[in-house]
């Protein structure tokens, strides 16, 4: 199983699961990032960090810590 | 619902969304300017109601703040909750809320709105942002939305001038009618996995019910190519573009700050000048003419001064909030900023307070998230300011000698100029790591952060925003200095001075002894073991603290203490007179000169890294809500530049500088 944090720029992946019981991990399932949802990550701060992910039909900001909050399958 | 005088009462409508969902535009729409602004009772969340009358019902709208969320995880969160349900002190349970919710980011928007329909309170949804979602191939079907929700839902574009009539029509009728049935989450939620916790299995139900709904109202129609918003984005937060447009964008809005705003500053200093003169010719001299002129008017001037750069910065700040562009800057900037404990939403607070501290401390009002905004506010003093540009100025000219180093063309007080740029920046980042390590230590802060679609701002909204920054902070923190300034001039001119008799006194002179026999020219010579430490003599430690109203009093105050009466160190000449007389100072009694490179060098760390400013602890004080803060900032910055100040200092001597 893969994290976000792994998805290159323009690659989408599946959401497998967010698991983390943290306040972090439940305020990304509230934004959307549910299993079985498509993401894609649209690009990458200059400096490496935040992501830009396209999720649900909008733009979101996560960083990689967080990406990493989150199992994908491609 | 009628009140005891016969008269109905006004009915209470909440006003909740998710942020950029254009809340603020369709509060604006809906109640005008706000007929009140203020916090709730022991937080700082923003309290904000507006009255508009409809079909002879006066409607009460109290605008919540932005959330994606009920769950009550922060004060934001939780003075939503609070206010819906009725628990919230002074505010009486709304009789009807109205969720504002994006038609082109729709199922993250119904999140929210689930929640609140589960409250059971009689709910409106206005549906905006429908021109935007149109040009990006989406349309919502708000009549089968309205059947699934059990609630009316109305679409409304303010630019447009759509929909805002129906949604008064919908609120005043909505809160007479019954709730509409919480929504039907309970097959959901037992389908889920029950080894989560709750509130995750809550958020995985809620969008298992959304999907079905959306799969419902929303319609697609093919559009090839992307989006206007999809283009402007893909420059916006590209590598080389995106970092040039965004220096470029800084580079207005600072310069904008430090520069466009001086006009307006000189108009206003001119125009206080000219009242005082007024009040001088009128009054004889006296106690009550100096308390007019020197403390009342010169307050009043001093608050009134910062108006131009806090509504040119909140112009600003409106506009790229307006357009999407806000959270994007955060975006490019998080990663330098991160490494410090801090976040990208510090970055425009931290920058702007390179012009003043104050604005830039207003500005942290864009960071929703509490601990870093109260980093942000706490760091932001230490930015040089451009009160400090005129001392770091006269000192270098004075005392750095020209020498070059390593290039030719590399001088030595350019060098130590931008020395003390860096030394406040290096110190804000080392401040805001420690703290972010220890005090405000806990689990890490989450950094999801929506970027909007790129859009127009609406004027209304952007002149509401400068209106109620510029507003607050006269009537805030404006009324505070003014009485600090006031204080601080009795400390300054009484006791009166006792003129030694037979002596012949210039009015200069004898300005100079009134402030020396003073109050604080009595603090100034009683903290002189304080101070000769960092090579100063007690005249130096009484121009420190004759500077507390505001740093760049403190030449002006030297030229008073040097027996140079009211000299413009400003000016050419002002300027040349004062590093004269600096020059030639000697301590009390003795031949020694006082000043020197290392005394120089340790003045000028002292003022980089102090918190002689009142205004901006005033300021600190109203935007926390609390008088610990600015007591801590003034302990911590003013521990820091001794402490500076004393190693400079001991390393130049010991050097021989
Ligand atoms: N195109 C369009 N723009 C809108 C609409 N409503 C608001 N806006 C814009 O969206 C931006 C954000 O609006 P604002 O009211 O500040 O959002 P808030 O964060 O929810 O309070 C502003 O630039 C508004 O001009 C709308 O219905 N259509």
């Amino acid at each position: 199983m893969q994290s976000l944090e792994e998805i290159g720029v323009g690659q989408t992946a599946s959401i497998a699961d967010v698991p983390g019981a943290d306040a972090v991990s439940l305020r990304l399932l509230e934004m959307g990032l549910t299993p079985g949802v498509r993401v894609a990550v649209v690009g990458r701060a200059p400096l490496g960090d935040p992501v830009e992910l396209e999720v649900r039909g909008y733009r979101l900001s996560i960083r990689r810590r967080e990406a990493a909050l989150v199992t994908v399958t491609t | 619902m009628t009140e005891p005088g016969g008269r109905e009462r006004p009915l209470i409508v909440a006003l909740v969304g998710n942020p950029n969902t254009g809340k603020s535009t369709l509060f604006t729409a809906l109640a005008g300017i706000p007929t009140r602004i203020g916090n709730y009772p022991g937080v700082t969340v923003e309290e904000k109601v507006g009255r508009f009358s409809h079909h002879g019902r006066d409607v009460d709208l109290v605008d919540l703040p932005g959330t994606y969320s009920l769950r009550a995880q922060s004060p934001d969160e939780q003075v939503a909750v609070d206010v819906l349900c009725g628990r919230m002190r002074g505010v009486p349970k709304p009789d009807c809320a109205i969720v504002v919710v994006d038609a082109s980011n729709l199922a993250r928007n119904l999140f929210l709105t689930s929640q609140v329909l589960d409250l059971g309170l009689p709910t409106v949804v206005a549906l905006t942002l429908g021109d935007l979602a149109a040009e990006r191939g989406i349309t919502v079907d708000a009549d089968s939305l309205a059947r699934r929700l059990g609630c009316p839902v109305i679409p409304v574009v303010v630019p447009q001038g759509v929909g805002v009539s129906t949604l008064r029509d919908s609120v005043v009728g909505a809160a007479a009618a019954l709730p509409p049935p919480p929504p039907a989450l309970a097959a959901h939620l037992a389908d889920a996995d029950a080894e989560r916790p709750p509130a995750a299995r809550d958020a995985i139900a809620r969008y298992a019910w959304i999907d079905g709904i959306a799969a419902d109202v929303i319609r697609r129609s093919d559009r090839t190519g992307r989006s206007r918003s999809e283009a402007i984005d893909a420059i916006l937060t590209h590598r080389v573009w995106g970092t040039l447009v965004f220096a470029m964008v800084m580079l207005a809005l600072f310069t904008s700050i430090f520069r466009l705003a001086s006009p307006a500053m000189d108009l206003i200093s001119a125009g206080m000048d000219g009242v005082a003169a007024q009040v001088e010719a009128s009054l004889p001299e006296g106690p009550l003419r100096s308390l007019l002129v020197d403390g009342v008017l010169a307050g009043v001037g001093g608050v009134v001064v910062f108006v131009p750069q806090i509504a040119l910065l909140f112009l600003f700040i409106a506009i790229l909030e307006g357009c999407g562009y806000l959270s994007r800057a955060a975006f490019l900037m998080d990663r330098l900023l991160v490494g410090a404990g801090l976040s990208g939403k510090s970055f425009i607070p931290l920058l702007s307070s390179f012009a003043c501290a104050i604005p830039g401390i207003m500005a942290a009002r864009t960071i929703e998230n509490r601990r870093d905004r109260l980093l942000t506010i706490l760091v932001a003093p230490l930015m040089s300011c451009s009160a400090r540009l005129p001392v770091y100025l006269l000192l270098c000219g004075a005392f750095v000698p020209d020498a070059a180093v390593v290039f030719p063309w590399l001088r030595l007080p350019a060098v130590v100029l931008v020395a003390m740029y860096a030394l406040g920046v290096i110190v804000a980042a080392a401040v805001a790591f420690g703290l972010s390590r220890t005090v405000f230590r806990g689990p890490p802060q989450p950094f999801v952060m929506e970027l909007p679609g790129w859009r127009w701002p609406q004027a209304a909204v952007v002149l509401e925003r400068v209106r109620e920054a510029a507003w607050s902070f006269l009537k805030n923190a404006g009324t505070l200095i003014l009485a600090m300034s006031i204080v601080l001039w009795a400390l300054g001119t009484y006791p009166r001075p006792v003129l030694p008799a037979g002596g012949e006194f210039t009015e200069a002179e004898a300005r100079g002894e009134a402030l020396r026999q003073s109050f604080l020219g009595r603090a100034g010579r009683a903290i002189e073991p304080l101070v000769k430490p960092l090579g100063w003599d007690w005249r130096l430690g009484c121009a420190a603290l004759a500077s507390f109203p505001a740093r760049e009093v403190v030449l002006g105050t030297l030229g008073v203490i040097y027996n140079l009466g009211d000299v413009d160190p400003g000016d050419e000449e002002g300027g040349t007179m004062l590093v004269r007389r600096l020059k030639a100072a000697t301590w009390d009694g003795t031949e020694r000169k006082v000043f020197s490179l290392p005394v120089a060098l340790s003045i000028m760390v002292f003022f980089a890294l102090c918190a002689q400013c009142a205004s901006t602890l005033a300021v600190i004080g109203r935007e926390t809500g609390s008088w610990v803060w600015p007591v801590v900032t003034f302990a911590y910055m003013t521990s820091l530049a001794w402490l500076g100040a004393f190693a400079i200092y001991q390393l130049g001597t010991a050097l021989g500088w």
